[in-house]
């Protein structure tokens, strides 16, 4: 009976998977045909933005280190990729090894920011970090003298578009009679990787190394304590953490064709915190929903000034200061109904929320002295 | 006989000019269990938090099996066989109590980031060997029942054997208990001395600092006594009770 049920949850959760696979497959095409082209880009960048903010959530949902300079790493990985396949120095190397070691690269860069910031806590920990953000972002914008190496705040263009072989991303391709646009393309390869990085964030939650991260996240001093050397297990987070934006970063640099220091600044890192800690932090869905309603959340309220015009005649609020105050209001409103996020995880709801059956048990212990 | 497990040599602890600790020597032997008690401020948690690696001595010696154990960071103590417990119950609050065992079994595993990717058949095994270790940790403190219950939502008296079970995970040789019985009511008290036997009839070494009297006394094969950072008893029970210098650290001198 047992197994027969085991199957039978099996098979559901088979179709269940079919179904979101044809879901997202088909994804852009529907986009596309109901909202316009514009939006399948909007979508790439979605994904892209999963990927950051599950590289984030390793950092801080996991191990608890509050990163407030994220985006250093997108920024690392996304420099890494523009010149080294693009005019500014002539390099063009091919996309299957850039991306492993941008990965890499940001993985080094987030040991480096790891290693002096090992003692420091919570805001102290959120202030060392922002202030490595901005060095990133500011030596970005100053590497361009005495030798030019970043081309300072122009930034690098004519950046290779991703190709695999022959197969270029950037190009419309035809099968089966279906033209495929290149954002079409890029939805996929980013799906692909952000599936790939969902895989990978699963399956260090539930291991040695990601219990030694909330350990260390719920007590540092007891998780030492437990034999943890949470010196080591720490810059893992970090560098784990690192690498998923330095692929992100090579990503973005491939499709946007363009970068520059402007794309790195701090707002992008609190977005991205934003994204965790509104999604559920330290819950993959959770984090996964918050990136995707933060990226297109901010994007619909651009029709803002259409409605206005529409509803009142004509425009009485700039359209641009209206939708940050929506988007505000937003925040604060989910912050106040949903403390531990949208889809938080058990743990993080244990945290923020005593309910009533806790409160209950809390009293029964209370009483019980019969044991 | 067998040699000591631990030997600690003229320990001497100083925070700025307060000597905590002042040139305290003992020994443990394999299969006791060792009581270290005092007034409040004697030390004894310093004594602790030295032989743990939290803290650096300021001189002396403390050697473990053989091995010293000075300068040594608190996970690398834990690695040759001392694990502890804590005064003020330090339980990772928000995993369940399975997942807290689980944490112990850290220092004796050891699979890292590639393993938990592509999860091996060896990293399966060593998995499942963790969690069928944590949930016989359990049922030997006897909190089986929560073992999916968060740390935090069980019972003080529960909480204290969790404690306990987490440090069992790291299969130590010698097991210190920082005050186990601390604002514990009379009847989980007697529990805990029971498993504590229990402990030792296992063949485990344990270390007990405590502020309770009786339950030291009634415990212990051996106690030493520690007063403004200075051994002044060594010995049995029955002897250190009767020990002056005990009785007027406890009681006060005589009156002149």
């Amino acid at each position: 009976m047992n197994v027969l049920n085991l199957k039978h949850d099996r098979r559901s959760a088979w179709i269940a998977f079919a179904v979101l696979g044809i879901m997202l497959a088909a994804l852009p095409f529907l986009v596309d045909a109901g909202l316009g082209q514009s939006w399948v880009r909007i979508l790439d960048f979605t994904l892209l933005y999963v990927m950051l903010a599950l590289g984030l959530n390793i950092v801080v949902g996991y191990a608890g280190l509050l990163d407030l300079g994220y985006i250093a790493f997108y920024a690392v990985g996304a420099y890494l990729y523009a010149l080294l396949a693009s005019p500014h120095f002539g390099l063009h190397l091919p996309f299957w090894a850039l991306l492993p070691l941008g990965a890499l690269v940001a993985g080094l860069f987030g040991v480096m920011l790891g290693a002096p910031t090992l003692r420091l806590r919570g805001d102290y920990l959120a202030i060392v970090t922002l202030g490595f953000g901005e060095i990133i972002r500011i030596f970005l914008t100053n590497l361009n003298a005495p030798i030019n190496i970043t081309n300072g705040p122009q930034g690098v263009n004519m950046i290779d578009p991703i190709s695999i072989g022959s197969f270029s991303f950037n190009q419309t391709h035809r099968v089966l009679d279906i033209s495929i646009p290149g954002v079409y393309n890029y939805y996929y390869l980013f799906l692909a990787l952000a599936i790939l990085i969902i895989f990978i964030s699963l399956r260090l939650q539930d291991s040695r190394i990601g219990r030694a991260w909330v350990a260390i996240r719920e007590d540092e001093v007891a998780a030492e304590a437990m034999g943890i050397n949470t010196r080591n297990v720490k810059l893992l987070a970090f560098a784990m953490g690192a690498s998923f934006g330095g692929i992100s970063g090579g990503l973005f640099a491939g499709f946007q064709g363009f970068i520059s220091p402007e794309s790195f600044n701090l707002m992008e890192s609190v977005m991205i915190l934003c994204m965790i800690v509104l999604g559920g932090m330290g819950n993959i869905p959770g984090v996964i929903l918050g990136a995707v309603l933060l990226t297109v959340f901010p994007e619909a309220l651009r029709y803002i000034g259409e409605f206005e015009q529409y509803a009142l005649g004509r425009i009485v609020v700039d359209p641009a200061d209206l939708r940050m105050l929506i988007f505000g209001i937003a925040l604060i409103a989910i912050m106040i109904y949903r403390p531990a996020g949208l889809v938080p995880s058990k743990r993080r709801r244990s945290e923020l929320v005593s309910g009533p059956d806790v409160l209950a048990q809390e009293q029964a212990s209370f009483y019980d002295t019969h044991k | 006989m067998k040699p000591p497990l631990l030997v600690a040599k003229n320990v001497s602890k100083h925070f700025g000019g307060l000597a905590a600790l002042s040139e305290a020597s003992f020994t443990i032997n394999p299969g006791e269990i060792f009581g270290l008690i005092g007034p409040n401020g004697a030390g004894k948690t310093t004594l602790f938090n030295v032989l743990t690696g939290l803290y650096t001595p300021t001189s002396g010696n403390v050697l473990l099996n053989g091995q010293p154990l000075l300068g040594l960071k608190p996970h690398d103590v834990v690695r040759l066989g001392l694990a502890r417990t804590f005064q003020n119950i330090r339980l990772f609050a928000n995993m369940t109590a399975l997942e807290n065992v689980m944490v112990g079994r850290h220092a004796r595993t050891r699979a890292g980031i590639l393993g938990a990717i592509f999860r091996g058949s060896g990293t399966r095994a060593e998995e499942a060997d963790i969690a069928q270790r944590a949930h016989a940790l359990l049922d030997l403190v006897g909190i089986a029942g929560h073992a999916h219950a968060f740390a935090q939502h069980l019972s003080y008296g529960d909480q204290r054997r969790l404690e306990i079970a987490r440090a069992l995970a790291t299969d130590p040789k010698l097991l210190a208990l920082d005050e186990p019985a601390a604002g514990m009511n009379p009847s989980e008290r007697a529990g805990l001395q029971q498993l504590l036997e229990k402990l030792r009839d296992m063949g485990l070494t344990l270390l007990l600092i405590e502020h309770d009297v009786k339950l030291v006394m009634g415990l212990c094969n051996r106690v030493a006594v520690l007063d403004y950072g200075k051994k002044i008893a060594e010995g049995v029970p029955d002897d250190v009770k009767r020990d002056p210098l005990v009785i007027e650290a406890y009681l006060g001198g005589p009156l002149s």
